[in-house]
């Protein structure tokens, strides 16, 4: 299984942390061009495509009012407590998970994969409310992904997908 | 595991038909519904959500093999809306079913084109592939929820047939065929149906609901 990106959505409708990863990573990625949200394109795959086609920021936009319209029709049709879950075209497949706080966790996978809510439901919960929520240093707002950022949050995240997930 | 309902929309982004077979989801407004459609309705112009789920589709740098790749991709672009032998269709498409005049059909042309040849670029300066290049690049296929499933199945003149079911039905794509079937023996084949307007046809209604139903 091969993740393409990851991002958080806060409950402003604003990125607050993106990643892409390469389906190899040993090709160009290197430890030291590691991205983090401020620095939203270091690797290779962007600097390679980017001339003919949109930034990741165009595409966080995209992707966040992608999911928020799909998740507003579901509401209307499955009720209130009905829940978006995954979307798949012939390319790839988007899983989605809202926490009851309203951040948004969106991940990008290749269409062989399985249902990812529960991966998602433990990013934010063993990851995401550990190295961010409780980081006493992190503020209560992520405004351009400050505090999200941070290299514990970053590290245990590319551990989890290339480990745990692959 | 039932059949909820089937949506039918035409390839102007219309509702032509709308059908509930089986209680279960939530009843919408006739106005939802055209909202409803209109998510669905794959027009590079209108920036619809199927078409952005096509647009945020992940390039994967090629660097292992530049050439065998870009074939692929090239060969595939054919099939989706976005090339420059179906732009022209699309326009006139555009200019007969809602009458919109000639400037805004040709303005969608050259931009559906430009975008059709920076694609093409892109895939022939072999820089980046689709994750999946022998398959053409489509927009949203199926959506899961907690309580449904939407398939959506485009066909090769563009009308969507939307097919919301229970989440753990299985053989989405034989109904799905053969609800095609269906309306294509009985509403493409009735001389007094006009194209591209509201399905009224009784023996589709009659061999819909006896197929769908029975499989409750």
């Amino acid at each position: 299984m091969t993740v393409y990106s990851f991002y958080i959505f806060d409950r402003h409708a604003e990125c607050i942390y993106k990643r892409r990863w390469l389906p190899r990573p040993a090709s160009i990625t290197g430890k030291s061009s590691r991205p983090t949200s401020d620095t939203p394109i270091a690797n290779g795959l962007t600097s390679i495509s980017s001339p003919s086609t949109r930034s990741t920021d165009d595409d966080a936009k995209l992707i966040f009012g992608t999911v928020f319209s799909l998740r507003n029709m579901v509401r209307k049709l499955g009720g209130e407590d009905d829940n978006f879950i995954t979307y798949r075209t012939s390319q790839y497949k988007l899983h989605y998970y809202e926490t009851p706080t309203n951040i948004k966790f969106v991940m990008l996978t290749d269409t062989k994969s399985p249902n990812m809510r529960v991966a998602l439901q433990q990013i934010y919960i063993n990851l995401y409310v550990e190295y961010v929520v409780k980081n006493p240093l992190s503020p209560v707002e992520h405004p351009g992904g400050v505090g999200v950022n941070n290299e514990l949050f970053e590290q245990s995240l590319e551990q989890f997908v290339t480990k745990v997930l692959a | 595991m039932p059949v909820y309902s089937l949506i039918i929309i035409n390839k102007a982004g219309g509702l032509i038909y709308q059908r509930e077979f089986q209680p279960g989801l939530r009843k919408l407004s006739t106005n939802d519904y055209l909202v409803l459609a209109g998510t669905f309705h794959g027009c590079l112009r209108k920036r619809s959500v199927h078409a952005i789920t096509r647009s945020i589709t992940p390039k994967i740098p090629n660097l292992a093999f530049p050439n065998s790749a870009a074939a692929p991709t090239t060969s595939t672009t054919p099939a989706t809306p976005s090339t420059p032998q179906t732009a022209a269709t699309a326009a006139a498409a555009a200019t007969s079913n809602t009458s919109t005049p000639a400037p805004t059909a040709t303005a969608t042309a050259t931009a559906t084109s430009n975008l059709a040849s920076s694609r093409l670029e892109s895939a022939s300066s072999s820089t980046s592939t689709y994750p999946n290049p022998s398959a053409p690049i489509t927009g949203l296929e199926t959506l899961e929820t907690e309580k449904f499933r939407l398939t959506c199945f485009q066909t090769l003149t563009g009308t969507k047939f939307l097919l919301f079911t229970d989440p753990a039905m299985a053989d989405i794509e034989g109904i799905m065929k053969t609800v095609y079937e269906l309306y294509a023996d009985y509403v493409m084949k009735n001389p007094f149906y006009q194209i591209e307007m509201p399905v009224r046809c009784e023996g589709f209604e009659r061999h819909l609901g006896g197929y769908l139903r029975g499989r409750a």
